[in-house]
């Protein structure tokens, strides 16, 4: 896309979208800190950094309003990965409840069912192995407690 | 140096050779330990602690420095094979190693790495054998001040990272750092929190790691059939490990560069290898002739990496026998065995007990020629992870990460921060903003604004009080060297020509 074109691209509204998203963060965050505490101390490396932040954040998207940066060819598809990016955040958001013997069963099953594998005693056998000897390895290697639905623990 | 001390040293070590039974051992749990993201060669030392007990203070010593030197290393094998730095150490080794093996050409890489370790263990102990004395010094003289220059160098140095937009690369590093800040800092007041108790500490910084580098960048391969699509380059070969082991010889500039920069900044309690293989990296890189094949898998990325965190071992030490100061994690438990041992490390420790200092010193020159034996015997084992579908190996990896994370932090603060930062990086890696400059910045936002404070309470708000140290004016004239320096040069010679 050249500069004389007016009309952004997807990718290059996306891209709008991701820096605002970071100069809003990083407006926040002063906001937070400064709340927390206004004395220089506290202020001393986030206000700087921060006004640096948002100097370069403006800049930056006056070329992107101008169309300077051409997407990356290769890109894969959002979509294609969604599936997994949603398996994986139920994983870690469940691990609370399913504990980390089950919940990992269950997401290595699910990944190697969307990834095309059909044969149910690999699937079975892989996952329950895999869960197993890693919750039984972490659980017996770290201090403390970790949560699990079958193996005993003290969480 | 007292030549009595050095054969005392030598007869200390090898009068006895049952003293050696545990250095094998030793190596194997740190190897393990590094090679498994979420434990920590620290874990491992402290976990292992309790046996050294039951040794006399060398077997003890040999013992935990060949957990270390194991672990050193270790660390690096999930960082070329999987893009997870297995630990923080190894985040600098991910650049270059990762995409070696992309490449297939992961047998080199390995290879190149264990190369530079053992080559950096050598040359950091050698430089500690002949200068403990005045590092010793030097880290007296080092202090807040002259800390915040090297981090302010070491962040204005990320735009070498940045890639093709540097504007963004930028922007990256100095969000980074505004992240490493989060939660309590030195003034006591919680920021960035959002009322969330898991979040005073401050975000974790090897879980955010783990996510950014290795979590996005699988979420990316789910629809590759394996690591490397070509099946003849899958093939592990011992034979092509060798012959990495000896191309890290081939960048002797690095290799020496990285040792240096890794056995004095390692020497600085608090800073350790991940700041000290992330400097080598990024000077690795401006002095190169061809900058933009670094993070496209050049091997002197990985020989600058590697040197220096296998060499900041050597400095941490220097720091812990001649001032009884742990400078992080391991020589902190190392602290506790001397601590275990009725033995306190400092000035008087080095005078009177020259000779086991030498002791540990040679220990660590044979644990390095070990490292080499038994790293190409453990590498192959580990490097047929290559030949592993992805559909199976993905969720392997995304599962023993978050396994790790839990391991770090104790609660799921780690796996959650896991799952909120590969998000993070994926955005980052699909609008062209850099994920190393991110991690770095991370790590070194708590550091740097420490140091800053640290400063500003020792001067008394008064800036002038930095004319009077030399050594940070020195940093600081080097920074802007090695910021303009180059300009400068180029424009002089264009005028010159004219």
């Amino acid at each position: 896309m050249s500069s004389e074109n007016s009309k952004l691209t997807r990718h290059q509204k996306a891209d709008v979208l991701v820096l605002l998203s970071l100069a809003g963060l990083v407006v926040w965050y002063l906001f937070d800190a400064y709340q927390a505490s206004d004395h220089f101390a506290n202020l001393i490396l986030i206000l700087p950094v921060s006004i640096v932040v948002l100097a370069l954040c403006v800049v930056e998207f006056i070329s992107q309003l101008r169309g300077k940066h051409e997407p990356p060819p290769d890109l894969d598809p959002i979509a294609s990965m969604m599936p997994v990016i949603l398996l994986f955040i139920t994983f870690v958001v469940t691990l609370e409840w399913l504990g980390f013997d089950v919940g990992t069963c269950l997401f290595v099953a699910a990944f190697l069912w969307l990834h095309g594998e059909r044969r149910i005693v690999w699937i079975v056998g892989y996952s329950i192995t895999f869960a197993l000897l890693m919750s039984l390895f972490f659980s017996k290697m770290l201090p403390y407690p970790m949560p699990m639905l079958i193996l005993p623990t003290a969480y | 140096m007292n030549m009595n001390d050095v054969i005392g040293g030598f007869s200390l070590l090898f009068a006895d050779p049952s003293v050696w039974l545990i250095v094998i051992p030793g190596i194997l749990i740190g190897l393990i330990f590094g090679a498994i993201p979420g434990l920590q060669i620290s874990m491992a030392m402290a976990i292992f602690l309790p046996l050294t007990l039951y040794m006399d203070f060398m077997q003890a010593m040999l013992f935990l420095t060949a957990i270390f030197t194991g672990g050193g290393f270790g660390g690096s094998i999930p960082a070329i094979l999987m893009n997870i730095p297995g630990t923080s150490s190894s985040v600098a080794t991910t650049f270059d190693g990762y995409p070696m093996s992309q490449r297939g050409e992961h047998n080199t890489a390995l290879g190149i790495g264990l190369g530079s370790s053992c080559i950096g263990v050598i040359v950091g102990y050698s430089i500690l054998f002949f200068l403990i004395g005045p590092i010793s010094e030097m880290v007296l003289k080092l202090g807040p001040a002259e800390m915040a220059a090297v981090i302010l160098w070491g962040i204005t140095l990320i735009a070498s990272l940045s890639g093709d937009n540097l504007n963004k690369g930028v922007i990256s590093g100095l969000v980074g750092l505004l992240i490493g800040t989060v939660g309590y800092g030195e003034t006591g007041v919680a920021r960035g929190t959002m009322g969330s108790v898991y979040l005073l500490d401050g975000i974790p910084a090897i879980p955010a790691m783990m996510g950014m580098f290795a979590a996005s960048e699988l979420f990316k391969l789910v629809n590759s059939q394996y690591l490397v699509e070509d099946q003849s380059l899958r093939k592990v070969s011992v034979k092509k490990i060798l012959a990495g082991f000896w191309n890290a010889f081939r960048y002797p500039v690095s290799l020496i560069r990285g040792s240096l920069i890794g056995v004095f900044v390692g020497s600085v309690p608090g800073v350790g290898s991940s700041v000290a293989s992330l400097l080598s990296y990024i000077q690795a890189k401006r002095k190169a002739k061809n900058p933009e094949t670094f993070g496209k898998g050049n091997p002197s990325g990985i020989v600058a990496a590697e040197a220096a965190n296998s060499t900041s071992e050597a400095g941490s030490m220097a720091t812990l026998l001649a001032l009884g100061i742990p400078g992080g994690g391991a020589t902190a438990v190392m602290l506790a065995a001397f601590a275990m041992h009725n033995i306190t490390g400092g000035p008087q420790f080095i005078r009177e007990q020259t000779d086991v200092v030498y002791a540990i010193i040679f220990a660590n020159f044979s644990q390095a020629f070990l490292l080499i034996g038994l790293g190409l015997i453990f590498i192959p084992i580990l490097a047929n992870i290559i030949k592993v579908p992805m559909n199976y190996l993905v969720p392997s990896v995304l599962a023993v990460a978050v396994f790790g994370a839990f391991g770090l932090t104790g609660d799921l603060t780690g796996p959650i921060t896991v799952m909120v930062f590969s998000l993070i990086g994926l955005l980052f890696k699909r609008f062209d903003y850099s994920v190393p400059a991110a991690v770095i910045g991370l790590l070194l936002g708590g550091m740097a604004e420490d140091a800053l404070i640290f400063t500003y309470q020792i001067s008394g708000g008064m800036w002038s009080y930095l004319l009077e140290r030399p050594v940070t004016i020195f940093i600081l004239v080097m920074l802007v060297i090695s910021l303009f320096g180059g300009k400068l040069v180029s424009m002089l010679t264009k005028k010159v020509k004219q």
